[in-house]
């Protein structure tokens, strides 16, 4: 079993030739395997998430990248049988570490999934459930937070008028604005984002597109997504994942037009994957 | 050719026979409905609400029976539901796979179809013989028996139906798995959870079996859980059986109120279903 040479990766220097200043790396993971059951799903992992920038994981179904992202709120915590190994340094404390609780991690590092998830309530208590975890307000506060995130989420105009009504009655792509606006209104650091717009319309997605742009002067994100195009527009950087192993990691103008790797090269040109 | 026409001949004459069967069936229904109106209708009347077990032949009514049987039923709700619930979504939410998930499910499955006398038997043994006497208690309890695995079963599959992405958006905020429960999954299968407990209600209310041998009937006046209780079941088994004419009569208007009470749950569960969707 080859793993990625860990020496080819050097982050800080591409970071720097992407966006200028340079970013501190908000998430370092350091060796990660990761199992499922006996399937080694991700191997010797190792990759820097830089603060207050967007960084993509791109690669072929099966390659690993949402169990990445997975890994980063613990969501695989919640089933018996995933484990992981290895160190994720957010802040400098051990994401993997049984002494954090997981619902303190989620907090700071929110998640919004591939299909649209909005629970089945209004569209005001959407957010408010999120809130109400972690924070007393009252309700004027709470207003004011509801209001915050929904304008955050380019979302504000379109539901001002009907907080109190169901949010299942939202087109899809409202509805994962609203989703992401959910996870903004809880303040989180980093937001995590699996395929966010490959449920979504043309027109919805460039409204998320835009969004991620816009978001990344408050939050770190990370978004995994299988549209290259996508990758290229919204990240400053991107890293190609291939089974189970990070190939290469660039700035995105570098990866997709000069790949050092020649699995990157065929993939970003469509001869596999 | 030939084969042509008797493939259309078999086609003809397996949907014949499948209709005349469904038409059996429906007919079989509608003469049970039918005698159920033709004789409880004219049975019905003030009297049957608004006066107890009386003698044959002094104008008695139902309504020791039709409050003792809320009572008993009430009460197993109070003690069935909350019970059945919890173990629906212990089964759902942590029993998916594991050894003890299926040991439940599967006592809850035989419970599910064991036969209620069999439950009337076990709450005599255990309920009436050791504290000396029948009691509404004993009977609340029989039918809180009867009540706990249609619930479980049912809030079990309404909540499996509840996708996955929901719960893990739910945990993604950051919310710890007694919240998720009960602000997510329950209230997005509400409507299932709440159709289970009609049913097991209506199935509750039907049962004779149970009761005979715990709440055993009441032919006075009487609210006390402590003492034998009146039902509607149990007073249509001594009426149906009687040789007086106003008694069996009385038992035709039990059986009514008992259908129509019935068929409304169910017609509400299905109404509230498809509401929620």
């Amino acid at each position: 079993m080859n793993f990625a040479p860990e020496t080819s990766i050097d982050i800080a220097s591409a970071v720097n030739r992407a966006t200028a200043p340079s970013a501190e790396a908000k998430l370092k993971v350091e060796k990660l395997n990761f199992f499922y059951g006996d399937n080694h799903a991700l191997k010797n992992i190792n990759f820097e998430i830089p603060e207050k920038r967007v960084t993509a994981m791109i690669g072929p179904s099966g390659c690993g990248k949402s169990t990445l992202l997975r890994i980063f709120n613990r969501m695989y915590q919640l089933y018996p049988g995933q484990r992981a190994e290895g160190k994720i340094l957010f802040d400098g404390a051990d994401l993997l570490s049984k002494d954090l609780d997981s619902t303190v991690v989620r907090s700071r590092i929110g998640m919004v999934f591939q299909k649209p998830t909005p629970f089945p309530m209004s569209i005001y208590d959407n957010i408010a459930f999120g809130v109400r975890l972690h924070e007393r307000l009252s309700k004027a506060q709470m207003d004011e937070r509801v209001e915050w995130c929904l304008r955050k989420a380019a979302i504000w105009e379109e539901t001002k008028d009907r907080l109190h009504t169901s949010a299942l009655g939202m087109s899809g792509g409202q509805q994962q604005r609203l989703c992401i606006a959910r996870t903004i209104a809880v303040r989180p650091e980093v937001i995590l984002l699996d395929e966010p717009t490959s449920a979504l319309d043309p027109i919805s997605t460039s409204k998320i597109e835009d969004l991620i742009d816009e978001l990344k002067q408050e939050f770190t994100i990370v978004i995994v997504t299988h549209n290259m195009q996508q990758a290229a527009r919204c990240a400053d950087i991107t890293s190609f994942f291939y089974l189970g192993e990070l190939i290469e990691v660039a700035a995105s103008n570098e990866i997709f037009t000069n790949p050092r790797e020649a699995r990157t090269r065929d993939y970003i040109t469509g001869r596999f994957g | 050719m030939a084969s042509l026409a008797r493939r259309r001949a078999t086609d003809y004459t397996v949907k014949a026979i499948s209709v005349g069967f469904a038409a059996l069936s429906l007919v079989l229904l509608a003469w049970i409905l039918w005698t159920l109106v033709a004789r409880g209708l004219p049975a019905l009347g003030p009297h049957v609400f608004t006066k107890i077990t009386a003698p044959p032949g002094a104008g008695g009514g139902l309504l020791n029976a039709i409050v003792g049987s809320l009572i008993q039923i009430g009460v197993a709700l109070i003690i069935g539901t909350p019970i059945g619930l919890m173990c629906g979504t212990f089964l759902a939410e942590n029993g998916r796979g594991t050894q003890v998930g299926n040991a439940v499910r599967f006592v809850n499955d035989v419970l599910l179809s064991a036969p209620s006398i069999l439950i009337g038997l076990f709450v005599y043994q255990i309920l009436v013989v050791p504290f000396g006497g029948f009691s509404g208690w004993a009977g609340a309890i029989a039918l809180a028996i009867i009540i706990i695995p249609v619930v479980v079963r049912t809030t079990e599959d309404m909540l499996n139906l509840v996708p996955i992405g929901l719960r893990e958006a739910a945990f993604a905020l950051g919310a710890p798995q007694w919240k998720v429960v009960t602000f997510i999954t329950w209230r997005a299968g509400r409507a299932g959870i709440v159709t289970g407990i009609l049913l097991a209600i209506a199935r509750a209310a039907g049962e004779t079996a149970p009761l005979l041998f715990t709440s055993l009937g009441n032919n006075g006046w009487s609210l006390s859980l402590d003492a034998p209780m009146a039902s509607l079941p149990i007073a249509i088994y001594q009426y149906a059986a009687s040789p007086f004419e106003d008694w069996v009569a009385l038992a035709w208007a039990g059986a009514l109120i008992i259908t129509v009470g019935v068929l409304t749950l169910n017609i509400l569960s299905r109404l509230v279903l498809a509401k929620m969707k």
